[in-house]
């Protein structure tokens, strides 16, 4: 039993950790690039389920196309209503700014609730393999691990772009010091809109992986827009490096929990944890000023 | 002068009583008023609203109760408890309503209970709860009966009733049907599954403890959180401990991750029998993407026959009030009828301890049976009177139904195991 109970903690670590990656990732880039604590964060969740769901349900689109335009719709979103309608105009008035956010993202919840309640059946067909497997004496779902490996997938691309391509190294330098990389020529302004737009592409593609397993409904953004602000705040706000670590850690405190204790303790023990860690290491594990 | 003061005296008395007839006969026309209240922006009070019209509707087309037409005063508490002690002030004290209807969680109708108690002897009037389960309304009038006797609790079943009866008919369920000898019990974290986990001091021993009597070990216990979305490690753990079926004690837990989530674990041939909540409604199908295949739950919203009143009620309320027949809808509309009757035996609305006496001894054809209550505790008459299919998702074609397999007089399938329906 405590062999199983072991490999069980293994495996569900990484699974849950990688998910947690891809939940958080575009909110760790926003946080590093624009030092926003983006409120809004847990729309994106929403319009990526429920956009693909009209597409699919009122235009009868297949479900690509339905996920490409529902993409365009997200873009959109995250360009004109959150950076040029809010964070453009309110950069320096933080509180409007955070207000502004989130009243959208309620805002946008309650109309998805409205038109498309509970009751209304939504789901999104994206499985790629349905079944389980066995790893040693756990089952796993092949969901969960594409789920898992896609969120590995992409981070390491994001990691890439960051070290290896000049955007990247514009935007670390960005997230360093707005005003010197002025004065070096980066056109700020066009990198900002090229964060919202890479800040969106985790969580979506983290929704269409994990709805054959989790549930789509209309207040999903609010958990996992928790979940990204716990991952962000103990990995150290706006730093990649760390929102890995984090996922990680909170995905091994929760499988941890789940296994030994009581599945129902799992959030508060991870806060607990968050917790414990700002008190000792102020600014989370990785409490530098750049995003890398 | 005497045979003046005679005719006088005639006139006067005939004028008397054309006065008193007058006003008997004004008093009979004038309207019956009952009031609604529930959060309406939820989906279980928007169907017991509409549920609560149609009721109103078909009295007032069959001329009304007692001869009185039947205003339906709608108020929306927004799910908010100090408003809803206002709005219950307000439909008592101003609109003067004879019965208050509360179609909402159980918390809110304890709410409106202990406002209608202070109010009672200067405002007689009815309480009805109809949306919940939880045991404190009946409690109320367990233990003091003078102060609380106007308030009435209908539901598909109080949570004691889930623990002396419902429990013996799942352990028949689990045992005859699926063949088990050792499960795994659920609960969700919310009030009304309380007794269920710790028991009711001299009523009856927590669930578990019922199941062992019954034959039944329970091997695994768990309970879960209402924003809880990963629940895979419960699922692998009760596989581990070799349970033969798993029972959910659960209605409003995110049952979409739930069911997902089972039929992806190594819990995915075990039955799997949910009390409850979405798993019961249509939309479960799609919603799981037809992972819900094989799931057994309670659900009063199949189309099985349970009274010549079913099927009407469950087409009336879609095709005129445009509201699905979800839970509270039920309640709420054979609530009105089970009314309805007790005034008429009671002669009229206008002695409330007479309609309560009469509400005490009341029956009358349901949607799901029979209405009526407990003469000393309240709640509406349960299982066999009052009856909650037990469905199992099969398949139909390439969909699913939901096919009824108990109670035996309405069963339309026999119970088959997931791994049998995957195939």
């Amino acid at each position: 039993m405590l062999i199983y109970k072991l490999q069980s903690i293994l495996v569900y670590a990484f699974i849950w950790g990688s998910i947690y990656l891809l939940i958080s990732l575009g909110f760790s880039l926003i946080c590093g690039v624009l030092r926003i604590f983006h409120l809004g964060y847990g729309v994106t969740f929403v319009v990526a389920a429920y956009g693909t769901w009209a597409f699919m349900n009122e235009l009868h689109l297949g479900l690509w196309p339905a996920i490409g335009l529902m993409f365009v719709v997200q873009i959109a979103f995250a360009l004109l209503i959150f950076y040029k309608g809010i964070f453009q105009r309110y950069l320096e008035q933080e509180e409007i700014l955070l207000t502004l956010s989130m009243l959208i993202f309620l805002a946008v919840t309650h109309l998805a609730n409205y038109v498309y309640p509970v009751t209304a059946g939504v789901y999104i067909p994206t499985t790629i393999i349905d079944g389980t497997f066995k790893i040693g004496k756990v089952r796993l779902s092949y969901q969960m691990l594409f789920a898992a490996l896609t969120g590995i997938f992409v981070t390491f691309l994001f990691v890439w772009m960051f070290l290896k391509t000049r955007v990247g190294l514009i935007i670390r330098a960005m997230s360093q010091d707005i005003q010197a990389s002025r004065l070096m020529g980066a056109d700020v302004n066009m990198m900002y809109y090229l964060a919202m737009t890479l800040s969106v592409i985790p969580p979506t593609i983290c929704v269409l992986m994990i709805a054959p397993f989790w549930s789509v409904d209309p207040f999903m953004g609010a958990p996992l827009l928790t979940t990204a602000m716990l991952v962000s705040i103990l990995g150290g706000l706006g730093n990649l490096k760390g929102s890995i670590v984090a996922s990680y850690m909170i995905g091994f405190v929760h499988a941890f929990i789940s296994f030994f204790y009581v599945s129902r303790f799992m959030g508060f023990a991870a806060l607990v944890i968050t917790l414990l860690v700002m008190i000792f290491k102020r600014g989370g594990l990785y409490p530098g000023e750049t995003i890398w | 002068m005497n045979r003046w003061k005679g005719k006088l005296s005639g006139i006067v008395v005939l004028c008397f009583c054309l006065v008193l007839c007058t006003g008997a006969m004004v008093q009979a026309k004038e309207p019956l008023k009952i009031g609604f209240m529930g959060n309406l922006s939820s989906a279980p009070c928007l169907s017991s609203r509409g549920a609560a019209m149609m009721a109103v509707d078909e009295m007032n087309a069959a001329g009304g109760i007692d001869g009185r037409q039947v205003e339906l005063i709608v108020e929306d508490t927004k799910g908010e408890i100090p408003k809803a002690v206002e709005i219950y002030k307000k439909l008592v004290m101003t609109d003067k309503v004879t019965a208050v209807v509360i179609a909402e969680k159980v918390e809110m109708a304890v709410a409106g209970m202990e406002i209608g108690a202070e109010l009672f002897k200067e405002y007689p009037h009815i309480m009805f709860s109809t949306i919940g389960s939880g045991d404190v309304i009946w409690h109320h009038v367990r233990d003091n009966y003078d102060k609380y006797k106007f308030g009435f609790q209908t539901y598909y079943s109080v949570s004691t009733n889930y623990l002396n009866i419902w429990g013996k008919l799942n352990a028949e369920l689990f045992t005859k049907l699926a063949g088990a000898k050792k499960m795994a019990l659920i609960y969700e974290d919310m009030e009304w599954t309380k007794p269920l986990r710790k028991g009711l001091e001299g009523v009856s021993p927590p669930l578990k403890d019922v199941y062992k009597k019954l034959g039944l070990d329970v091997v695994y216990e768990t309970t879960v959180s209402t924003d809880q979305k990963m629940f895979t490690s419960v699922f692998e753990e009760i596989a581990a401990m070799e349970a033969d079926v798993i029972d959910a004690t659960v209605g409003y837990i995110d049952e979409g991750a739930l069911i997902k989530q089972w039929e992806q674990s190594s819990s995915r041939d075990l039955p799997f029998f949910i009390w409850g909540g979405l798993a019961g409604m249509p939309p479960a199908w799609k919603v799981t993407e037809g992972k819900c295949l094989g799931v057994m739950v309670g659900s009063s919203m199949v189309r099985v026959a349970i009274s010549e009143k079913t099927i009407p009620f469950m087409d009336n309320l879609m095709t005129k009030y445009k509201v699905g027949p979800i839970f509270g809808s039920h309640t709420t509309y054979d609530t009105l009828y089970g009314f309805k009757k007790a005034v008429e035996n009671a002669g009229g609305a206008g002695n409330i301890d007479a309609l309560i006496k009469s509400l005490e001894k009341v029956e009358e054809v349901a949607v799901l049976g029979t209405i009526g209550w407990d003469p000393k505790l309240h709640y509406n008459l349960p299982y066999p009177k009052y009856i909650t299919p037990v469905v199992q998702w099969q398949k139909e074609g390439d969909q699913g139904a939901m096919k009824v397999i108990f109670p035996p007089e309405f069963a339309n399938s026999k119970y088959m195991s997931p791994k049998e329906l995957r195939k």
